[in-house]
């Protein structure tokens, strides 16, 4: 397979509610990109986009009204989507479109605008579960990943405040991104009583709803050399289905992100994780899921995740960064944008381009890693330089 | 199983909706479309200063070569009948007590145009190439919409 490289990369601020439209700010991050890596749109042959459900913006058929504003003008191009997971994959997808042989120069584009869904977009989520067995319930993702999360601290005997932590060190990491939408300093207790959404969530467990996007450019190995000082390798790429039947599985532990990461590190020629992954930006929606994803990782032991962050493992300038960039619960939540965002991070970080976010000793080697569908896609993908 | 089911009523259902309402803005381009529309009666084109594509509504950005346009312009609400045609059903298969006519209008000075309805004219005198221009609301009752306009009328 050939070699791919990503060149350049562009994001724009995440916020609660953009006056831009989805396709505006999908431009925004596209020319970004593009710029970055000293190209333009004549360089570019086929286009990815990459968009969580067409409830959020409420425009049907999202990819088509994002293909302008994502560069797609007579292109080939193709929208993917597997919810939340989706941020991860259109890189992949960009990845196997030049690993093919096909095209040589890929853009990336992953939007959100969440803020479209009136009065919130948790009203959109409804549609996403069974019609027969659970919407009559009402359900909402609080409810949900309430659920996931009882279980995860009750299975391993961890608490509230341990996960809280996560929070913390997330938020604040966001507070050195000139992009995110939470610029405040939390502590424990801030989390702790914070308003209870659902027992054991509470609203600073969270990320926020927000509108924004990112984008990459992808590129072979020959053009890579050509227009890029500093490419940065994609290394392993990996994604993997379990079951949606959600109450066949146990939700103390996420095996579809443990069989995505094994595709990926096999690939990466990875044998030990902990030893070889530099930075890890996993996917954060809530901080307990930033654990429960470390774990699945098999960048610690099952039950595990909760010490590193209390050691300060986790943290910027510990052993293994997690969420260097403040991931969702700090830089913000525009689902695909958000997944891409992180991959974004690993671009800056791995060419010492992250600014007063950098991770000290010059990192080879991170991953990122996005989850979604009904808590059932894993996506992973690893960069080195 | 493989039977076509043509009472519903035959099998268990439960019926629902998709209950989600969206509020969108009109975006940056667009806030110079509608404000126009709404204050002064014109419809705005703008053009990509690079490879000159001309863009009515306006658009931010050129799609062709991802510049940022230039050159807001208002231009008056006529143009030409690209095409049309009579809609007999509405959205749910019923038959319309009154056909209605849509057209595709290309505004003049403008390498763009949007689709709109027609008014004040029969199905049967519409052709391809018309002279059309907009009948807007009152300046009272305009809320900075499509809707604004409340037709194209031929030019007489």
């Amino acid at each position: 397979m050939a070699k791919v490289a990503v060149v350049g990369a562009g994001m724009t601020r995440f916020v609660r509610r953009a006056q831009e439209t989805g396709r505006e700010l999908a431009w925004q991050a596209a020319r970004m990109a593009l710029d970055s890596a000293g190209l333009t749109l004549k360089d570019v042959d086929a286009v990815v986009i990459g968009s969580a459900p067409d409830a959020f913006d409420g425009v049907h058929m999202k990819g088509e009204y994002l293909s302008d504003g994502s560069g797609a003008w007579h292109k080939p191009c193709i929208r993917c989507f597997v919810g939340g997971a989706t941020g991860v994959f259109a890189p992949i997808q960009g990845w196997y479109h030049i690993a093919s042989g096909q095209f040589d120069t890929v853009l990336v584009v992953c939007e959100e605008k969440m803020s479209s869904t009136y009065p919130h977009p948790q009203g959109a989520f409804i549609t996403i579960f069974d019609h027969t067995t659970e919407r009559a319930l009402g359900p909402n993702l609080l409810w949900i990943f309430a659920l996931e999360m009882n279980r995860y601290m009750t299975v391993h005997g961890i608490t509230k405040e341990e996960i809280a932590l996560v929070a913390v060190k997330n938020k604040k990491n966001a507070l050195d991104h000139p992009c995110s939408q939470l610029q405040e300093e939390v502590t424990v207790e801030d989390v702790l009583n914070s308003e209870l959404l659902a027992w054991p969530v509470n609203r600073l467990d969270v990320s926020p709803a927000s509108d924004g996007a990112a984008a990459v450019v992808m590129c072979a190995e020959h053009v890579a050399k050509r227009v890029s000082e500093r490419p940065v390798w994609v290394e392993g790429v990996g994604w993997h289905l379990d079951t949606a039947y959600w109450t066949n599985r146990d939700l103390y532990y996420p095996r579809y992100v443990e069989y995505a990461a094994r595709m990926a590190y096999e690939m990466a020629g990875i044998r030990e994780p902990r030893k070889e992954i530099h930075i890890v930006e996993p996917y954060d929606p809530f901080d307990y899921k930033e654990l429960h994803h470390l774990e699945g990782l098999l960048l610690c032991k099952r039950g595990e995740a909760a010490r590193l962050t209390a050691d300060g493992v986790t943290q910027r300038d510990g052993d293994l960064p997690v969420c260097p960039s403040g991931g969702l619960l700090g830089v913000g939540n525009p689902i695909a944008a958000a997944g891409l965002m992180k991959v974004c991070e690993l671009f800056w970080q791995l060419r010492g381009e992250a600014g007063k976010r950098q991770v000290p000793g010059t990192p080879r080697r991170g991953l990122a890693q996005a989850w979604g569908d009904l808590m059932q896609v894993g996506t992973v993908i690893i960069l080195g330089v | 199983m493989l039977e076509r089911i043509t009472n519903p009523e035959e099998v268990r259902t439960w019926s629902g909706a998709v209950p989600i309402e969206h509020v969108y803005t009109v975006g940056v381009a667009g806030e110079v479309f509608f404000r126009a529309i709404k204050d002064r009666g014109r419809l705005v084109a703008c053009v990509c200063p690079d490879c000159g594509t001309d863009y009515l509504p306006p658009r931010l950005y050129c799609e062709r070569c991802f510049a940022k346009t230039a050159d807001y312009r208002d231009l008056e609400a006529r143009g030409t009948v690209h095409t049309f045609t009579v809609a007999h059903f509405d959205l749910d298969g019923r038959r319309l007590a009154t056909p209605e006519l849509y057209a595709f209008v290309r505004i003049n000075g403008s390498g763009g145009g949007i689709v709109h309805r027609l008014g004040e004219v029969a199905a049967s005198d519409v052709y391809i190439g018309m002279e059309v221009e907009a009948v807007f609301l009152p300046p009272a009752r305009r809320t900075g919409s499509i809707l604004d306009i409340a037709y194209f009328k031929p030019v007489v």
